[in-house]
């Protein structure tokens, strides 16, 4: 059996994982980051859309390998066609590769000083008097015994490790979404923005997304509630079907359960911390968890250092603190306000979305969501329906 | 007491995306780089995992009672 020593391990290499072992590598600790595949990125689970802020709130470079275009907003349809348009003047996304920017930022984490071993499967924990101290891997086909005074679990909705570690990361079904994905040949859409439907017959409790890569190349996605009893399959199938797009030039098919709600109480437990998807850190209203991510791994990382530094792996749980201070905050903010969402019918949506085409899609773009729903309230079709003005009261 | 089911996947559908074992509540799958793996001892029945495969691989069977 081999062996292996490090200051911390990070299992799972997607975005948490490496921002983490990155950070702690420059503070000159011992990493190692581990992930599954046998290539880092690969297949990617997501639409692979990110706002432009986070290149610089992060510290990763804006490098054109991993960015495939820059994105200038977004276009909302309603159930019955009505279309909002959110137009930003400069870019406010991007586009990435996913596959790239995953091996990339494991690539920044190595140039750290961290070590990475691909496909390198994290099977169990290792633990003493009842204190998770390593893990069990497979790496190829030799097994091996990696010890760790911090585990880092950042492993995916599957969280693994965090669970065998006895963390807590159970969310019930109605908190998850399914998702399906094709990367596939799409033409008529601008490939500026990034497009959404919503509807209850469409997607229900989500929506449909084209996320362009190039002119006619594009994410077409669709995220469903889990406990649905059809699949988010059938669910993109028919909506293209419908819409008379062919699915005949199919270059990829992504699918996946994202977590949208139910935080993760508990970060941390003993040596153990959750981070990422895992920990179920993702937008509750779009499913998109790599700012979320990046978030996370950086106060997770900050604690980590400190911890170490100081001898004292008491000073971890302060993770669980600050996360909930700040982004748990915001999160459950947002989960509020899905909650509410889920409640409108289709005539609402189309109601909504036509209201808003109008004047009011500036504040809209310049994030003044208050300003929006104030808007709505002041329509006559919202002012008869006491059912709207209760529901769209709750968003404020 | 609902009935006891035993869960099996369809290899060929299946992606091994990882999110039935992501919203088992019990553990009760696990999927590896090389496959997916099913734990009869921890399964409750609750059919989560089928209903949440984003592309229906997860199915199941009645668990036959030994006589």
């Amino acid at each position: 059996m081999k062996e292996m020593k490090y200051d911390v391990v990070v299992v799972g290499a997607g975005i948490a994982g490496p921002i983490v072992a990155r950070n702690v590598a420059k503070s000159g600790f011992s990493v190692l980051l581990i992930d599954k595949k046998p290539a880092i990125g690969t297949p990617k689970q997501c639409a692979e859309g990110i706002s432009i802020k986070v290149f610089d709130k992060y510290d990763i470079p804006y490098d054109r390998r991993f960015i495939n275009r820059e994105i200038y907003g977004a276009k909302l349809y309603s159930p019955s066609g009505y279309e909002l348009e959110l137009r930003y003047k400069e870019a406010s996304g991007v586009i990435l590769e996913r596959k790239v920017f995953d091996k990339m930022l494991a690539y920044y984490a190595a140039k750290a000083g961290a070590d990475v071993l691909a496909r390198t499967e994290a099977l169990d924990v290792i633990k003493k008097n009842g204190k998770v101290v390593g893990i069990k891997a497979k790496h190829e086909d030799e097994p091996v015994e990696i010890y760790a005074d911090v585990v880092v679990a950042a492993d995916g909705v599957e969280s693994t490790i965090a669970r065998k570690a006895g963390i807590n990361t159970y969310a019930p079904p109605h908190e998850f979404d399914s998702s399906y994905e094709y990367e596939m040949l799409i033409e008529g859409f601008d490939p500026d923005m990034i497009h959404l439907w919503f509807g209850n017959e469409i997607a229900p409790r989500g929506y449909v997304w084209v996320f362009p890569k190039d002119e006619d190349r594009a994410n077409v996605g669709i995220g469903i509630n889990s406990d649905n009893p059809k699949t988010a399959k059938y669910y993109l199938d028919k909506w293209l079907r419908e819409n008379n797009i062919p699915a005949k030039k199919l270059l990829e098919i992504n699918v996946g359960v994202v977590p949208v709600g139910g935080f993760v109480k508990d970060l941390v437990k003993d040596n153990v911390l959750v981070v990422g998807d895992a920990a179920r850190q993702v937008n509750p209203m779009h499913g998109g968890g790599m700012a979320e991510a990046m978030e996370a791994g950086t106060i997770a990382s900050k604690w980590i250092v400190k911890a170490l530094e100081e001898e004292n792996l008491e000073l971890l749980k302060n993770y669980t603190t600050e996360w909930w201070e700040t982004d748990g905050k915001r999160l459950e903010k947002v989960l509020k306000v899905r909650r509410v969402t889920e409640k409108l019918t289709d005539e609402d949506l189309d109601l909504f979305i036509q209201i808003l085409s109008g004047a009011d899609a500036e504040k809209i773009a310049g994030g003044d969501y208050g300003e929006v729903i104030k808007a709505l309230l002041k329509h006559p079709k919202v002012l008869l329906s006491p059912r709207r003005i209760t529901l769209l009261k709750e968003l404020l | 007491m609902p009935e006891k089911i035993r869960v099996i996947v369809n290899e060929d559908r299946c992606y091994l995306c990882g999110g039935c074992a992501g919203v088992c509540p019990t553990l009760a799958i696990e999927v590896h780089s090389s496959g997916w793996e099913f734990f009869q001892d921890k399964c409750i029945s609750c059919r989560i995992c089928i209903n949440a495969c984003p592309v229906g691989a997860l199915s199941a069977e009645p668990l036959e009672v030994s006589e």
